[in-house]
């Protein structure tokens, strides 16, 4: 089984997402595919607060920032993981040593993702809707939003279940009710 | 009329083109510069429409409305910019509000609405 799931910041993506892990893991492995590259303490912290949040729900974590579909011998395929988040591995790919954006990089994070979720049994994908609000951005903020857009559009097409997260309620655009 | 919404690059106008049988000559994409051809069977991007009128003071659903006649059977795409956090700069508040404002008075007079999220159509009427 293979979910997408997205929807604003704080709005109950991730503890829907680990529930979902949970569900279709049973008694197999559970991995928590942490792909955020930290760069400051900020974002030690935060990474931080999610592994509190996690603790006691029988996750494995495996930090892997790129080339995941490469890395899943190293645990099992058998397993269910859980992916957080698209967002991240895409900033990974696109802003590699920040010396500009790389054009490529939607299209190699899709391959790689769709191409993890062959490999492995159960798949629940974590992204962000970064697609409406009123601004006008500049031309690295564009190309982020736009590579996005076709990662995430690549995924929902591959996956069983898509939905997004408004305020802790869930808006069902495929799959619901098989879960 | 029907009304196309969805956020930014969800594949708006590649669900109009299929849906309707339009190819890019039948498009009119708006810029931020108030022109908008009313013999196009679509007109996207209407939102940046909505930031011109603002921009020279002018209250979009008026303007768009006076020439309601010519795009009764128009498709009509908007990006959503609804969602965001509230714009800093005065303009993109008052665009933000103003393209809600219009696109409301379009959705009612609208036949279809449809919103597109990650290329999945989903019927709002």
């Amino acid at each position: 089984m293979k979910i997408f799931i997205s929807g604003g910041a704080k709005n109950g993506k991730s503890m829907f997402a680990q529930t979902c892990a949970k569900r279709l893991a049973k008694e197999g492995h559970l991995w928590y595919l942490a792909t955020m590259e930290p760069h400051d303490s900020e974002d030690n912290a935060r990474i931080e607060r999610h592994r509190k949040e996690r603790a006691g729900w029988g996750f494995n974590t495996v930090e892997w920032g790129r080339d995941i579909s490469a890395h899943i011998t190293e645990t099992d395929e058998h397993g269910t993981y859980l992916v957080d988040s698209v967002t991240a591995l895409l900033t990974n790919e696109m802003f590699d040593g920040m010396s500009g954006v790389d054009a490529r990089a939607a299209k190699k994070t899709a391959d790689e993702l769709i191409s993890f979720s062959k490999k492995a049994e159960n798949v629940v994908f974590v992204s962000d809707n970064i697609y409406c609000d009123a601004a006008f951005y500049d031309e690295w903020t564009e190309a982020f939003r736009k590579g996005l857009a076709e990662v995430d559009s690549r995924l929902a097409a591959e996956c069983d279940i898509v939905a997004e997260f408004c305020c802790g309620q869930i808006i069902y655009y495929k799959g619901a009710g098989i879960l | 009329m029907d009304l196309i919404i969805g956020g930014a690059y969800q594949g708006k106008t590649e669900f109009a083109k299929e849906k309707y049988g339009l190819s890019d000559k039948d498009i009119c994409v708006c810029q931020k510069d108030g022109y908008i051809d009313f013999n196009k069977k679509c007109i996207s991007h209407i939102e940046r429409y909505s930031f011109w009128c603002v921009e020279h003071d002018l209250e979009p659903d008026e303007y768009f409305f006076e020439h309601l006649a010519d795009f009764e059977h128009t498709v009509i795409i908007s990006d959503d910019i609804s969602c965001g956090v509230v714009p800093v700069d005065k303009t993109e508040r008052a665009w933000r509000e103003a393209n809600g404002r219009l696109l409301i008075k379009i959705s009612d007079k609208s036949e279809h609405v449809t919103r597109v999220f990650c290329k999945i159509p989903v019927v709002l009427k």
